[in-house]
C-alpha cells in the first residue's frame, strides 16, 4: 500500500503517463481512497498545464528592434564581406 | 500543408538567406526564454542578456552548418548553454543541472508514516476563467519559476516552455532522462507551492 508521501513522489509520473500499469493501478487504488491525495494531483494538474500554457514569447518589447538591429549590425561588422 | 520538419527546414535556409523576418519570428519565438535559462547560470539578468545577445549572432554565423539532426530550438539553446557555462566558469563557478544536493519542498508536509500532516487545498477559485482573467497568477508562476535553481528552472523552461523533446533536453544539459524527471516534478512542486499560497 503506497503511503501519502509515496503518490506525491511519483505525482508527475502518473500525470505524465509514464507508471506501468501495476504502479498506476497502485496509484489508482490509494486516489480512490485519499481525499488529501486526490487533491494534491488535481493541484499538480493544474500546475502542469500553467506552466505549459505560459507565452514563451514577451509581449512584443521595444527594445526588441533595437536588441535586432545591434544584432544583425554585429553580424555584417565582423564579417563585411558577406551578404 | 508542410509538415514541421519541413517548415523549420524552410527556416533554417531563410536564415542564411539573412531574412530578417526569419530572424525576428525565431527571436520572439525563443529570446525570453534564452534569458530567462541563461540567468539560471550566470545569475544575473543583465549579463544573460549578453549571452542571449552572442548567442543570436552565434546562431547567425553558423547557420549554414545547421545539418538538422536536432530541432533548430534545441540547437540554439545548447549554444546558449555553452556560452552561458563558460561565463560562469571565467567567474570561477562550475555549474551543473543535475540538482544533485537540491530536495523538494514536500518532506516537511507528511507525518512520519507518509501521510498528510494538512489536507491540501481544493484549488477550486483557480479555475481557467480566473486564470484568463488574472494576469496575477501568471506573473506568480514565473516568479516561481525565476527562483528554482539553474536545472530545474532549466528543464521547466525548456520541456514546459519551449516544448523541447525530452531527449534534447537531456543532451543539451548533459542529465539523464531519470534526472530530468525527478528535476521536472521538483520545479513543479515549487510552482504548486507558490500558487497554493495564493488561495
Ligand atoms: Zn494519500
Amino acid at each position: 500500500m503506497l503511503s501519502c508521501q509515496d503518490v506525491a513522489t511519483r505525482a508527475s509520473a502518473l500525470i505524465d503517463g509514464e507508471l506501468g500499469t501495476w504502479q498506476t493501478l497502485q496509484m489508482r487504488l490509494h486516489l480512490a481512497m485519499c481525499k488529501g491525495c486526490h487533491r494534491f494531483i488535481g493541484q499538480m494538474q493544474t500546475t502542469r498545464d500553467l506552466t505549459e500554457s505560459l507565452p514563451a514569447a514577451d509581449a512584443q518589447d521595444e527594445d526588441n528592434e533595437d536588441r535586432i538591429s545591434a544584432i544583425l549590425s554585429q553580424l555584417y561588422e565582423e564579417k563585411p564581406d558577406s551578404g | 500543408m508542410p509538415t514541421a520538419g519541413a517548415k523549420e527546414a524552410a527556416l533554417v535556409q531563410r536564415l542564411a538567406a539573412g531574412d530578417r523576418a526569419a530572424f525576428e519570428q525565431v527571436y520572439h519565438r525563443h529570446n525570453t526564454s534564452l534569458v530567462r535559462v541563461a540567468t539560471g547560470v550566470v545569475r544575473n539578468r543583465a549579463t544573460a542578456e549578453e549571452v542571449a545577445q552572442e548567442t543570436w549572432v552565434a546562431v547567425l554565423k553558423s547557420i549554414s552548418g545547421f545539418e538538422g539532426r536536432s530541432s533548430l530550438a534545441s540547437w540554439i539553446f545548447s549554444i546558449l548553454i555553452n556560452k552561458a557555462r563558460s561565463r560562469a566558469k571565467r567567474e570561477g563557478r562550475i555549474v551543473s543541472f543535475d540538482g544533485a544536493g537540491e530536495d523538494d519542498n514536500l518532506a516537511a508536509a507528511f507525518d512520519g508514516r507518509g501521510r498528510w500532516k494538512n489536507m491540501p487545498e481544493l484549488w477550486e477559485t483557480l479555475t481557467p476563467e480566473r486564470i484568463l482573467a488574472g494576469r496575477s497568477v501568471m506573473a506568480h508562476v514565473n516568479a516561481a519559476i525565476e527562483a528554482l535553481p539553474p536545472g530545474q528552472r532549466s528543464v521547466i523552461i525548456l520541456r514546459a516552455q519551449q516544448g523541447l523533446d525530452a531527449d534534447d533536453v537531456c543532451a543539451i544539459l548533459g542529465i539523464s532522462e531519470g534526472n530530468m524527471r525527478v528535476l521536472l516534478h521538483r520545479a513543479r512542486l515549487a510552482v504548486r507551492t507558490a500558487l497554493d499560497g495564493l488561495m
